[in-house]
């Protein structure tokens, strides 16, 4: 690109004149450089020719919106603060935000009447729009000549902060002797086009301000203004909010009939629960050892590798969602210069399909392409922009496919084949094993039945760190470096691919900049590990934001019909529950995602009559797999709303209505399977029930409050069919004792849990630990970081080494000392002598000398159930939300979150508390703003501009968690899994919540703003009020 | 080609080169990080001129004669000494990859308004994507780094 920077306008705008683009803090550009546009071959910079700053009213066309918004501007400043975030707005400029035509101050400017000062003259904004002339110098806003003219400014976007605008309206009012004297109504922003409401305008203008019909009003104004529909948003949608914002800004939020709400639980008596924050843990809340450097920007992540000579990869994706691969023609690539490798399938040496369960999914596609993200080929060049190039100059010639879209369709009969052994991946049923005549007596004897179809988004992993890594000859073989759960499969899986001994090929997997299951199958391993066999050279490869957005797996969406039975006094008598979910192109884990949905189908409930059937169906929309909850959540949503509308039809309060129907403490699990001991189920009711989350809270004056909760209950560990077994080993290097563990870091604090479970067990500093993790030349093999199994993996592998080796340390201590090893013991920085009255060891670590490991090979505890996938461990908890109803917009927010959990004692606090805060948030994200929808088996969301993963702004205000921490005392099984209780029961606390609100229960998530503002209106309707709008 | 500073050392770099792409490609200064590539994200998060920007943003036409300053010059600046103490004492990030972007939001907010109340450190992160943590242990640690520039002031 040319940057040419003109020394005078008039030079300007001869370049600009010639096809060059002005630019002024270009802000905007990269974004629809993203969307598809192609950059311009000249950028004509203006910035510092165009006056900035501000001038009473006045305000330079340079002025970086970020002063603009501190800046006291009526309506201005406010409607800048709601434009993107100040880290951008401090490059956009407002006379960016007009020229670009889309931006979201423009209905504040024409609120304003704002003049348009340009090289070619003054003109309003609307007529700057029409025809735009000229460089943009100043803008002059003129507020309505009134002492205090009302005004109103609301961006409604896809959440609560940095978000496209759906619409924006501005108004502004003034009031002489009652009457409407001035008026400037506007709309716009993203998609809509901006307008002013003239019509509106000219029917309130003179109207007294207590006669205004404001339902009239409300409909006028949805008639007046034009907006179209997007993926996300209907026009409908766009008019009404605007319409209802506008009226609410300047005549006072709506006043609506109140709901009758959920009643609240009696409060039963407090089991013990530790708080878990840094005042209250006090010495049990410690740094984590991997913190200094994470806030120093001093780790060194996998995909931040650079040395001289290193190559970068890049992968060619189908960009088709289905079709046959007729030829792959690479010779142009492959003659550019600075191309170090081209691979397609033809350098594949082993078996060219991967995946967890079964290896339907080719490293690099041979014959035909499944979804978009499927890789074709990969290159290996000198640069960035070489391997692009080379990418450009690959040749795949296609005959496309019809295109399967939809899970229900691909199991028709006559649907095209995703892969030829059907599109019917896995069939999965149990039940209770009821007589038809039984199931129909069953049926016959309820009191009440509630049927709903939930529905769960394909949500998107979105760790920060996308999939990526670098690769490299090492011995005889290879050594790969790329973000995983579980090194040693993924280098079973690539010695399969290369046909190269397991032995000969060293993978390393941590640190992981987060993972939740989107890092469990193999990504860029393939690839990467290809490129640097062929090349011979060391290749990093590091997909962008956008190719991970198309080619990363996502959590299966599903479809979960649930009918479910109680008699009058609310105990639940029969279900019957039928589940649909799709695995896009590929199955990777997706048939044990449905598998553990259909394991928590009944909840933590006794049921004594079920039946479930789910079925699990290819198409091409992406691909799918494990995603923290793992079906768990999914399955909980639909059972834990089924819970509180029973509740409400047999009028009993949510917590009295599960107590009446958990399950008896040691009873066999859904499948007939022991299970552990240590269920504290009704510990987590009780929390519940005296959970000050029920108390009235305080919300904005356009919402509505409510309070929901749902109970936690999720299986742990991989279940009875897989091997779910771990090495583990302690030893003693350098004066550190190592804590040598294969599961990998991805930010949940294994370093710290590792750090502190040995530290706990042996009595020295964790500072004296160090931990051998994520890497399978130095680490044993502990199965995957997975399935919240890996507090179990640490404790039991801590359990089974420690006294060996604390027996070998303090053995070796005594041949130093000439004493007997039971007058040692182990202390914070080495060994000590009893009775010793010092701080300081007689011994470091480091005088000991190496000790050689002290190894352990154990199975993570499984129950007697074969004939299915079946868990033994489970861990419980409660969640509550305070959410408001924006009763505007639709939108739900929420307030508070609350959550008890009983995972068995918490081994290192702050790791603890985060997964369940972080884990609260992500599940947030798929209740209420995030899905990748398919169009045509492309993907809707592209990058982070339309795929809505909660900002700071959507965050809870407060988050409170606690601990139940006992175990049964002949528990042995020590802590359960914490990775995935945080996400377990959020969607469905906030839909019950919801429902508190306003009477109904969101099915679908993430809940549409648009269906709430139905119901709304359905229930106003009901009520027969006669005026929904109030007079503020 | 535009000169500019980074981390208080001379740089050089293209006109129409971005500044992560230099960052991050050109010279393998790893420490900032790329999330999204069309600021959304802020984990590519810079000071210029002591103020946040998207380095996914912003070409070497628009630093010339600027300021740098990444999450490899945090200790040089006195509110990012604090902030650093006070996220390890709060354990701030998870994974930890947007740490860089956010350590820059938050070190820009601090060292112009040492004394910023809840809402403008919420506003200040605005732009950061955080996944792993739902944000509460970032606020925390940037409320306590606040508190603990209170305590300086005293």
């Amino acid at each position: 690109m040319k940057i040419t920077r003109p020394d005078s306008l008039k030079e300007a705008a001869k370049l600009i004149a010639t096809g060059g683009v002005a630019v002024a803090g270009g802000s905007g550009f990269q974004l629809e450089f993203s969307q598809g546009q192609t950059p311009p071959a000249q950028y004509v910079p203006i910035g510092h020719l165009i006056p900035k700053g501000i001038q009473g009213l006045t305000l330079g066309a340079g002025t970086p919106l970020e002063e603009i918004r501190h800046a006291n501007i009526p309506l201005l400043s406010k409607a800048c603060a709601d434009v993107a975030a100040p880290n951008v707005r401090r490059l956009a400029t407002l006379g960016g935000n007009l020229a670009w035509g889309k931006g979201c101050l423009i209905p504040a400017l024409i609120a304003l009447d704002a003049v348009v000062e340009t090289t070619e003259g003054a003109m309003s904004v609307l007529e700057y729009l029409k025809a735009p002339f000229g460089i943009i110098l100043s803008l002059t806003v003129r507020p309505l000549e009134d002492n205090k003219p009302k005004s109103t400014w609301r961006k409604v976007g896809l959440r609560q902060a940095f978000t496209a605008s759906i619409i924006a309206s501005a108004g502004m009012m003034s009031v002489k002797h009652g009457q409407i004297s001035g008026l400037r109504l506007a709309v716009g922003g993203g998609a809509t086009p901006p307008q002013r409401l003239y019509d509106a305008e000219a029917w309130l203008l003179g109207q007294t301000l207590e006669d205004v019909d404001l339902t009239d009003l409300r409909h006028r104004m949805r008639a007046e203004i034009s907006a179209p529909d997007c993926a996300f948003r209907t026009a409908s949608y766009r008019k009404r909010v605007a319409a209802a914002g506008l009226v609410a800004g300047l005549f006072g939020a709506p006043d609506v009939p109140l709901h009758k709400t959920t009643r609240r639980p009696t409060k039963m008596p407090l089991p013990e629960l530790t708080e878990l924050s840094r005042s209250a843990g006090q010495k049990r809340w410690q740094t984590r050892p991997d913190m200094p450097a994470k806030v120093r920007g001093k780790l060194l992540y996998l995909t931040d590798k650079r040395e001289a000579q290193m190559l970068v990869g890049r992968i060619l994706r189908a960009g088709r969602p289905h079709a046959r691969i007729l030829a792959i023609d690479t010779s142009k690539a492959e003659a550019l210069s600075g191309v170090k490798a081209v691979v397609t399938h033809r350098d594949i040496k082993g078996l060219n399909g991967f995946g967890i369960v079964f290896q339907d999914q080719p490293a690099l596609c041979a014959d035909k392409v499944r979804y978009t993200g499927d890789p074709v080929a990969a290159v290996a060049a000198i640069d960035e922009a070489t391997a692009s190039k080379a990418l450009s100059l690959i040749k795949v010639t296609y005959e496309d496919l019809p295109v399967v879209t939809e899970a229900r369709a691909a199991l028709m009969p006559d649907t095209p084949l995703v892969h030829e052994t059907g599109n019917l991946v896995t069939e999965v049923s149990h039940g209770r094993g009821d007589t038809e005549l039984e199931w129909t007596e069953a049926w016959a004897n309820v009191a009440h039945i509630v049927e709903e179809t939930y529905v769960t988004p394909r949500q998107m992993h979105g760790f920060m760190e996308t999939e990526g890594g670098w690769a490299a000859p090492e011995g005889a073989g290879l050594l790969i470096c790329a973000g995983g759960q579980h090194g040693a499969r993924d280098q079973m899986q690539l010695s399969r691919i290369l046909d190269m001994p397991t032995e000969n090929l060293r993978v390393i997997t941590s640190p992981t900049g987060g993972a939740f299951g989107g890092k469990d199958e193999l990504t860029v391993q393939p690839a990467l590990a290809l490129l640097a066999q062929k090349s011979g050279q060391a290749v990093r490869l590091h997909l962008s934001r956008a190719e991970s957005v198309q080619a990363g797996t996502k959590r299966n969406p599903m479809w979960i019909k649930m009918k479910t039975g109680c008699d009058a006094k609310g105990k639940v008598i029969v279900q019957d529950v039928d589940v649909l979910s799709e695995c896009g192109a590929y199955a990777s884990l997706s048939p044990g995602v449905l598998e553990t949905a259909m394991e928590h189908v009944v909840g933590p409930y006794a049921i004594a009559h079920y039946r479930a059937r789910g079925r699990l169906a290819y198409t091409n929309n992406g691909t799918c797999g494990a995603f923290r909850g793992f079906g768990a959540n999914q399955m909980t949503y639909a059972i834990e709303c089924q819970m509180d509308r029973l509740a409400g039809l047999c009028g009993l309060d949510p917590v009295d209505m599960r107590r009446r129907n958990l399950r008896a403490l040691g009873s066999p699990g859904v499948l007939g399977q022991a299970v552990a001991p240590t269920e504290r189920l009704p510990e987590m009711l009780a929390a519940a029930s005296a959970s000050r989350m029920w108390q009235p809270f305080a919300v904005k004056e356009d919402e509505w409050a409510g309070v929901g909760m749902a109970l936690n209950y999720q299986g742990n560990g991989l279940g009875t069919i897989p091997e779910d077994e771990a090495d583990f080993g302690l030893a003693l290097k350098d004066g550190k004792i190592q804590a040598l563990c294969g599961l990998d870091e991805m930010g949940q604090g294994l370093i710290a849990s590792l750090h502190a479970a040995v530290s706990d067990k042996l009595g020295c500093d964790r500072a004296d630990i160090y931990a051998v993790i994520g890497d399978t030349k130095h680490a044993p093999d502990s199965g995957s970081t997975t399935a919240a199994r890996g507090g179990y993996v640490v404790w039991r592998g801590v359990e089974e080494t420690a006294p060996a080796f604390q027996a070998a340390l303090l053995g070796r201590a005594a041949q130093i000392l000439n004493c007997a090893s039971d007058t040692l013991a182990i202390v914070p920085g080495g060994i000590t002598k009893f009775g010793l009255n010092t701080q300081t060891p007689c011994l470091t670590f480091a005088d000991l000398g190496d000790v050689a490991p002290v190894q352990a090979h154990y199975l993570f505890p499984k129950t007697n159930y074969t004939k299915g996938n079946a868990r033994f461990i489970f861990a419980f908890g409660a969640t509550l939300a305070r959410i408001a109803v924006n009763r505007i917009t639709g939108m739900v927010r929420v307030v508070d979150f609350e959550m008890h959990t009983a995972a068995g004692p918490v081994m290192d606090m702050a790791s603890y508390l985060g997964q369940m805060e972080g884990g609260l948030v992500q599940a947030l994200g798929a209740t209420l703003t995030e899905d990748m929808p398919y169009h045509a088996g492309h993907p809707v969301a592209r990058n982070f501009d339309s795929y809505m993963m909660p900002n700071v702004k959507d965050a809870p205000e407060h988050i409170r968690v606690t601990a139940h921490e006992s175990l049964d005392p002949e528990d042995p099984f020590g802590p359960r899994g914490a990775g995935e209780l945080g996400v377990g029961a959020v969607a469905p606390a906030i839909a019950n919540a919801v429902a508190d609100a306003i009477g109904f229960w969101p099915a679908i998530t993430p809940i549409s703003p648009e269906t709430i503002l139905t119901v709304m209106d359905s229930f106003t309707e009901m009520d027969n009020l006669t005026t929904m709008e109030g007079r503020a | 080609m535009i000169q500019f500073k980074l981390n208080g050392v001379p740089a050089q770099i293209a006109a129409d080169a971005m500044l992560v792409t230099y960052l991050r490609e050109d010279i393998g200064a790893t420490a900032t990080k790329i999330g999204c590539d069309i600021g959304r994200c802020g984990a590519c998060t810079v000071l210029r001129d002591g103020a946040p920007i998207n380095a996914c943003l912003v070409m070497g036409w628009q630093i010339e004669h600027a300021e740098i300053t990444t999450i490899t010059g945090l200790e040089t600046q006195p509110a990012g000494r604090v902030l650093i103490k006070a996220m390890e004492i709060e354990n701030g990030f998870q994974c930890g990859y947007c740490a860089p972007g956010v350590m820059m939001s938050l070190t820009g907010l601090l060292s112009v308004e040492s004394l910023p109340d809840d809402a403008m450190i919420e506003e200040a992160l605005e732009g950061n994507i955080c996944r792993c943590t739902g944000y509460h242990s970032i606020l925390r640690g940037a409320r306590l780094a606040r508190d603990m520039m209170k305590d300086t002031r005293r």
